[in-house]
């Protein structure tokens, strides 16, 4: 810091001649930009402004479609714009709340959050989109996610999965050849990294989201595999968390916490600590979900050391379940004044290329595939479990959105060894009833 | 419209012509109150109706549930554990908080040659966002023994992630920041003593620690009543940094009743217990703020 002060020194005519530079710079762009609601084309006609609102992981593809559209489709503007997730669910609900929503915006996929689609659809906020030709080709396991009663309210490019992101180098370094494939080769790997001077597993359990990434990624083994009806057994009643698979789940991650696995206090380091320790090399791996990648590629020097791998959750091969969820995604505002351009604009988003694009840009698996669509390399490993061992991120059908936050503070709890693994899953069979 | 016509009835009581204009012109500020009635009153009371309805903050189900919202309160174990963490965090924030801020107060009003600068440098806090105080505090709470306050003090405390000691934690960048707010009101309060008293004690053979004592301390009363109430409405209310700072984690350690109506309305989607959550805060607030003044008022002195 101090360092970094004494640089930045300037004199006080340099400062003043700055300042005077930058609101010269403000007053230049804030001209520039100044929106045009009803600019006229060469045609004569008005341009309809579409406005959209999204989270910062959507920004990459949005702003590419978004400058693709306008080719396009000259009279039709997309504006986006972005905020934090948490910033999202604060000013988009009540804009909801206030029933002046943007024509286009953010949409999480299934049931769990305070913006998901059957929250949302459920309160007459989001327009049907059953009508378009996409909408067809919904591959059937993701179709709660798109699906409340029969219609499609959500559009989404694809999905994305839970797996352990390592840097290739640290484990070459530490002499492992392969990723694990069981359990048991899992700890063994951690247990090689860690003599080898490396935190096997790098855990920023203070951002509240990454805390259940391990939990999720060990889920669908410890619980799917064995049952796959699990889903709709708990909606019923017959099932809970307690006496589940996900009581064996809580007990693998404290196990890989016991036996020092995980860097120092957990609970205290962040998201973006978690990624500059892979990045660096610092840390050989992270739980992670797959469309932060790019994150941790642009943190570290040589991009390509970084790959992916899914998190074996189970001793057998074979009985290896991984989680693939529907990226988030985006809706349209049922009661907006221009809600049948931005379906067409939704339209546009469900064509194959566009899906591809768009799934190029956030490392996902494309919702439907042809020839010309790309799978990033870090994934491929996933494509063998797509088929009939993945199942969506849990929260995509929970009941109600107050099981995730709990489920996060129960990890944390956890982590610090203030409650135990029957107290947790306890928490969040309330939660769950609520 | 009685008042208008009070007004204008006004000069013909020519019985008491003085009173008319000593009474305040109430009539001046009738625009502002009414702005005021109209973007504060209005909203805060017609949000209260929600506190006695099951919105979910979207779309236009709703129906009242009469005391649902409170009863569910009393049994909600996170939001009465986050009772006890708003207490004790501004029961920490208050003391420390006042305690710092009557230290630099006396510190900068001594004859020093730089106490302008000092003045400006223990305020700079004050005018930061609370979220970007919360920003900078995460660096200095890095867990890493080698970084921030840890490597400063040779210690290896886990400041936000340890259930036990994130609440001080935060209380601590509270204090950072808001210590030179209380430095400000007490220095306004110092300028108040007069030299005189001061001299006369001295020559009364009153050595610095009496003249603080029977002089400075109970004439800065008014200071100190409201520096109490400020920083424990400010306690109460508490929200931005721990939001920032921790979320209310880890576990529910730093949950403070803030959070949790915020979680209510923006996170599970019930807006209108939410209300009713925020309602019992505001009561709360405002009754613990009365009876402090009430209580603080009666032993102030003037000079």
């Amino acid at each position: 810091m101090t360092d970094l002060l004494h640089d930045a020194r300037v004199s006080r005519a340099q400062f003043f001649r700055l300042m005077g530079g930058l609101a010269l710079a403000t007053a230049a762009t804030a001209c520039s930009t100044r929106p045009e609601t009803t600019a006229t084309t060469g045609g004569g006609g008005t341009t309809t402004d579409l406005k959209f609102i999204g989270v910062s992981d959507q920004k990459a593809p949005m702003d590419k479609l978004a400058a693709a559209y306008a080719q396009a489709k000259p009279g039709v503007r997309v504006t986006p714009s972005y905020a934090p997730t948490d910033q999202v669910q604060t000013s988009l609900r009540t804009q909801l709340g206030a029933g002046n929503a943007p024509d286009l915006h953010v949409v999480y996929p299934g049931n769990g959050s305070a913006m998901s689609m059957s929250q949302i659809a459920k309160a007459g906020l989001l327009a049907d989109l059953s009508a378009q030709p996409w909408t067809q080709t919904i591959p059937a396991g993701f179709k709660p996610a798109f699906q409340l009663d029969g219609k499609t309210y959500i559009y989404s490019a694809g999905s994305s999965v839970i797996g352990a992101v390592y840097n290739k180098k640290v484990f070459q370094q530490a002499g492992v050849d392969a990723p694990p494939t069981t359990w048991s080769e899992f700890l063994s790997v951690c247990d090689k990294l860690k003599k080898a001077g490396v935190v096997p597993i790098a855990l920023g359990a203070q951002t509240p989201w990454v805390t259940q990434l391990i939990t999720y990624a060990l889920v669908p083994s410890t619980v799917y595999a064995k049952d796959p009806a699990f889903d709709d057994k708990q909606l019923a009643g017959q099932a809970s968390f307690t006496g589940s698979g996900w009581q064996q789940a809580f007990e693998m991650y404290l196990e890989l916490q016991k036996r020092g696995f995980f860097n120092d206090k957990p609970n205290g380091t962040t998201f973006e600590q978690q990624t500059s320790m892979v990045a660096t090399g610092k840390a050989a791996m992270a739980v992670q979900v797959s469309a932060v990648l790019p994150d941790f590629r642009k943190a570290a020097s040589s991009p390509d050391d970084l790959s992916m791998f899914p998190v074996p959750g189970a001793d057998d091969a074979a009985s290896v379940w991984i989680p693939a969820g529907v990226v988030v995604g985006l809706g349209v505002s049922a009661k907006g004044r221009n809600a049948e351009a931005a379906k067409a604009f939704v339209d546009f988003l469900g064509k194959q290329e566009n899906i591809n694009a768009w799934a190029k840009e956030i490392a996902a698996i494309p919702l439907t595939q042809d020839a010309s669509s790309t799978i990033d390399p870090a994934v491929q490993s996933f494509l063998p479990f797509t088929k009939d061992r993945a199942v969506p991120f849990m929260d995509q059908r929970w009941p109600n959105a107050e099981v995730q936050p709990v489920h996060f503070a129960v990890v944390q709890e956890l982590l610090a060894g203030d409650s135990t693994i029957a107290e947790a899953l306890k928490k969040m069979d309330e939660a769950y009833r609520k | 419209m009685t008042p208008l016509t009070a007004w204008r009835a006004r000069p013909a009581r020519t019985a008491r012509p003085r009173r008319s204009a000593t009474t305040p012109p109430w009539l001046f500020a009738a625009p502002a109150l009414a702005v005021y009635a109209l973007v504060v009153l209005y909203p805060a009371i017609s949000g209260v109706v929600y506190a006695f309805t099951d919105w979910s903050g979207i779309g236009q189900d709703m129906s009242f549930v009469g005391l649902a919202n409170f009863r569910t309160l009393l049994g909600d174990e996170q939001a009465m554990g986050s009772i006890g963490n708003t207490l004790l965090l501004t029961l920490a924030v208050v003391a420390v908080q006042n305690g710092v801020g009557l230290l630099l107060a006396l510190g900068v009003n001594a004859r020093l040659k730089s106490r302008a600068l000092l003045r400006v440098i223990f305020f700079a806090p004050v005018v930061v966002s609370p979220v970007m105080v919360a920003f900078l505090w995460k660096y200095i709470y890095n867990p890493d023994p080698e970084a921030g306050l840890n490597g400063l003090l040779g210690l290896h405390v886990d400041w936000l992630g340890d259930p036990s000691v994130a609440l001080w934690s935060i209380a601590g960048m509270v204090v950072w920041q808001y210590a030179g707010y209380s430095m400000v009101i007490f220095l306004a309060g110092l300028e108040g003593v007069p030299k005189e008293l001061h001299e006369a004690a001295m020559i009364d053979g009153a050595g610095t620690f009496q003249r603080f004592r029977y002089v400075t301390w109970p004439l800065l009363a008014p200071a100190v009543t409201i520096n109490l109430m400020l920083s424990t409405i400010g306690g109460l209310k508490l929200f931005d940094q721990v939001f920032a700072a921790t979320n209310g984690g880890p576990g529910y350690a730093t949950e403070t009743l803030s959070t949790v109506l915020y979680k209510q309305a923006f996170v599970f989607g019930k807006f209108g217990y939410s209300t009713a959550v925020a309602l019992v805060l505001a009561l709360f607030v405002a009754a613990v703020s009365l009876v402090q003044v009430y209580y603080l008022r009666g032993r102030e002195v003037s000079a």
